[in-house]
């Protein structure tokens, strides 16, 4: 026998607000996170404008997944999490690296090589 | 106004303050704090798209893994100080011009695009549920989600190799 | 698929014979290990498979290019002699991340998901970011990691809004789907999918480097350990270009108008920006990244005048490319270890003069790899460029075509001046002592690419 489920209404926000808010919503938050990496110099915040832009990208394929209701733009969402988990610790293991010889994160400092 | 929408609203300008913040703040304790608050705010948006799962795994990952992560290195390095010499005005200046051109051309195609609306007859509101998600992830994306274990052994090995210390090396 | 397996496999092994004491063990494994998985590949040779519920999709083609990949990473690991006598440098770990780097290679060239596509892209990224910080007390090597990271991660962010953008226009990430997708739509698909496409493809020729996405290259290249260097402007180079014709031969063919001339407008800057950089430098490894940067602009003609002919092409361009390009390597590393000036090793022309008195084998294969970069006839390199003009005049796209002759022609000025330095420039070169199977793999790319450019028939053969 199968197991009584409650029923689970559409939700609101989808029948209340256009996708395309939400379209306009992750590029806003993209092209702050471009703004991030073109404006500052600290790595660390370059590295997390960066994140931010992954951040959008997640929103943008949960919106188009949940209007469509198709399941795997949310499963790109996993992957997207897991990448993203793996290039911060690779990332930060290289910000870890560089401090250690020069004692300063500042990309503009690193002039060995022209930035 | 009915209570979604203006839920919707107010945590859509919460997240675009505190991304700005990230981007803006010279504290960079104060980018971590400002974009943990706007990974909180997504989290909101998940939930009231019924992507409950992800909401929750966008909680334990982002909030929860990475940020404690970027905290631990900031404080762990003692990067608190507001040291940083920032770029000149022309570069912010241009960066800034590029970002709302980038911005405006993005916007004025996706008024103009089609894009497919939602269709309450064949609508699945489980969707965003652990059942559905699992089994498209487990039977569809199988081969993907292996070889993502390659990718994360990569990132050990590689994160152990870089930020171990070397004989003779200093510690922080 | 075989292979896929094989190399994640292996990888573990070799972290585990990292544990011996014998550091001896682990050039020779690594390189049985490529061997079997070269082999491996093989096995599905004129047999056309989907993978795991339309995953990957495994034809000639892909093993084609998964050969060039593996030839590459197998001359880059016995080339690499001088890890097991460098007391801070971990072979182990090294040779591990080359062999889990190439199974991102290889679903890079065989993805049939975009998902597919973004995990492969991953995985050889990150895998080669560890790999140009590998030196950890040189402070160029985590300069060039850094800026390769951040670079590569703002890269990532670009193709991943322009997978979700396509996602929303078609419904799903499968390169079929979006084929139907166009084909269904009468010529008018949503304006989402148009901007998708422009992002991915910004995404992916950051990472081949192509202009005006190719700032990072010199520092990066110039940075990095010169082997891993050898190893990211081939291998990523081909896994790059592979993973570009199958995107865009495979799902966006219907909409070819489109981006056919964002594409040469492309192949135009960078064929620029790449040839008359590179007459500038002094520094030979400076010179090898905006070459690897102005081959890209070639490889980029076979895929603006995309057809039948420019898939063999590519492949053909891809090996001649690759062959030449890390012998040329493995001779800057033997010639900059003799003169080192404050402790770095010399990277300039001049530390080439003369090579020629007392290392004339040396120099010949440098020589030879040169005359195959510049496409001198002969040479593998000739042909290779040969084919993709060809492409080119099939596609009727004339200017592109006198465009890429003229820069040939300034390719070869500043390939000829390593050349000219070695045979007609006095230097106090010594004779420089080789190990005997670096001499045979030197030797061995140096005959293949007469050989291909003698008789590229026999290649044609196979296609």
């Amino acid at each position: 026998m199968q197991p009584t489920q409650a029923p689970i209404q559409i939700p609101e926000v989808i029948q209340l607000i256009d996708l395309k808010y939400y379209l306009i919503i992750s590029t806003a938050l993209f092209v702050i996170g471009i703004i991030g990496v073109l404006t500052r110099r600290n790595a660390i915040i370059i590295f997390m404008s960066i994140e931010l832009m992954l951040n959008s990208v997640n929103l943008l394929l949960i919106a188009f997944s949940s209007y469509r209701s198709d399941p795997t733009g949310q499963v790109f969402v996993f992957f997207i999490m897991a990448v993203a988990a793996a290039e911060v610790a690779v990332g930060l293991a290289i910000i870890v690296m560089i401090y250690r010889n020069t004692r300063s994160i500042d990309v503009g400092l690193l002039n060995k090589l022209k930035w | 106004m009915k209570a979604t929408e203006i839920i919707f609203y107010v945590l859509t300008a919460i997240t675009l303050l505190s991304a700005s913040f990230v981007v803006t703040a010279r504290n960079p304790v104060h980018s971590v704090l400002a974009l943990i608050l706007t990974f909180f705010c997504l989290t909101g948006h998940y939930v009231l798209m019924n992507a409950q799962f992800l909401a929750a795994v966008n909680i334990i990952v982002y909030a929860g893994a990475i940020m404690v992560l970027f905290l631990f290195t900031i404080m762990f390095l003692n990067l608190q100080k507001e040291d940083e010499e920032s770029k000149t005005t022309l570069t912010k200046m241009a960066a800034v011009v590029v970002g709302g051109v980038l911005l405006v051309v993005m916007v004025a195609v996706f008024r103009a695009a089609s894009v497919a609306p939602y269709d309450p007859a064949t609508y699945n509101t489980r969707v965003g549920l652990v059942e559905s998600l699992g089994m498209v992830l487990y039977k569809d994306y199988l081969l993907p989600f292996e070889l993502a274990s390659v990718l994360f052994l990569v990132a050990m090995v590689g994160a152990v190799m870089l930020g171990k210390r070397e004989p003779g090396d200093r510690h922080f | 698929m075989l292979p896929i397996i094989l190399l994640s496999v292996f990888g573990i092994v070799l972290l585990f014979l990292g544990f011996l004491k014998t550091r001896a063990v682990l050039l020779p494994a690594a390189l049985l290990f490529i061997l079997i998985a070269l082999g491996a590949g093989f096995l599905e040779w004129n047999k056309s498979y989907l993978y795991f519920g339309d995953m990957l999709l495994i034809n000639n083609l892909a093993i084609l290019f998964s050969t060039i990949v593996l030839i590459s990473a197998f001359m880059v690991v016995a080339l690499s002699g001088d890890f097991l006598e460098d007391e801070m440098a971990q072979p182990a770990e090294y040779y591990a991340i080359l062999l889990f780097s190439i199974v991102g290679a290889m679903m890079m060239i065989g993805y049939e998901n975009l998902i597919m596509l973004f995990v492969g892209v991953e995985i050889l990224s990150v895998s080669m970011y560890i790999l140009t910080g590998s030196d950890k007390r040189n402070l160029r090597s985590n300069e060039a990691a850094l800026k390769y990271f951040l670079m590569g991660s703002f890269a990532t962010g670009f193709m991943l809004f322009g997978m979700a953008l396509l996602y929303g226009a078609v419904g799903s990430f499968t390169l079929t789907d979006i084929k139907s997708y166009i084909l269904l739509s009468h010529g008018r698909p949503s304006l989402l999918l148009y901007m998708g496409e422009l992002l991915v493809l910004i995404g992916m020729l950051f990472k081949v480097s192509a202009a005006p996405f190719h700032f990072w290259t010199p520092d990066v290249y110039e940075g990095a350990p010169t082997l891993f260097t050898a190893f990211m402007s081939t291998v990523v180079k081909t896994a790059g270009f592979a993973a570009l014709l199958q995107l865009l031969s495979v799902s966006f063919s219907a909409i070819y108008g489109f981006w056919w001339v964002i594409l040469a407008a492309i192949t135009a800057l960078t064929l620029l920006a790449g040839n008359l950089t590179a007459v500038y430098q002094n520094s030979f490894k400076r010179m090898m990244a905006y070459s690897s940067i102005s081959h890209a602009g070639y490889l980029l003609i076979g895929l603006a005048a995309l057809g039948q002919q420019s898939r063999s092409a590519l492949v053909f361009y891809s090996l001649a490319y690759s062959l030449a390009t890390i012998s040329a390597f493995g001779i800057l590393l033997l010639v900059a270890k003799q003169h080192t000036t404050d402790g770095r090793p010399d990277e300039s022309y001049s530390a080439f003069n003369g090579l020629s008195r007392n290392n004339p084998l040396l120099a010949f294969v440098l020589a030879v790899s040169m005359l195959s970069l510049a496409g001198i006839p002969l040479t593998a390199g000739f042909w290779g460029k040969f084919m993709l003009f060809s492409a080119a005049v099939d596609r009727g796209m004339v200017w592109i075509l006198i465009l890429a002759v003229l820069m040939s022609a300034v390719g070869i000025y500043y390939y000829f001046r390593v050349v000219i330095a070695m045979y007609f420039r006095e230097g106090q070169a010594g004779r420089i002592r080789v190990a005997p199977f670096y001499q045979f793999i030197l030797i061995a790319a140096t005959a293949l690419t007469i050989i291909l450019g003698i008789v590229p028939g026999l290649f044609q053969n196979i296609m």
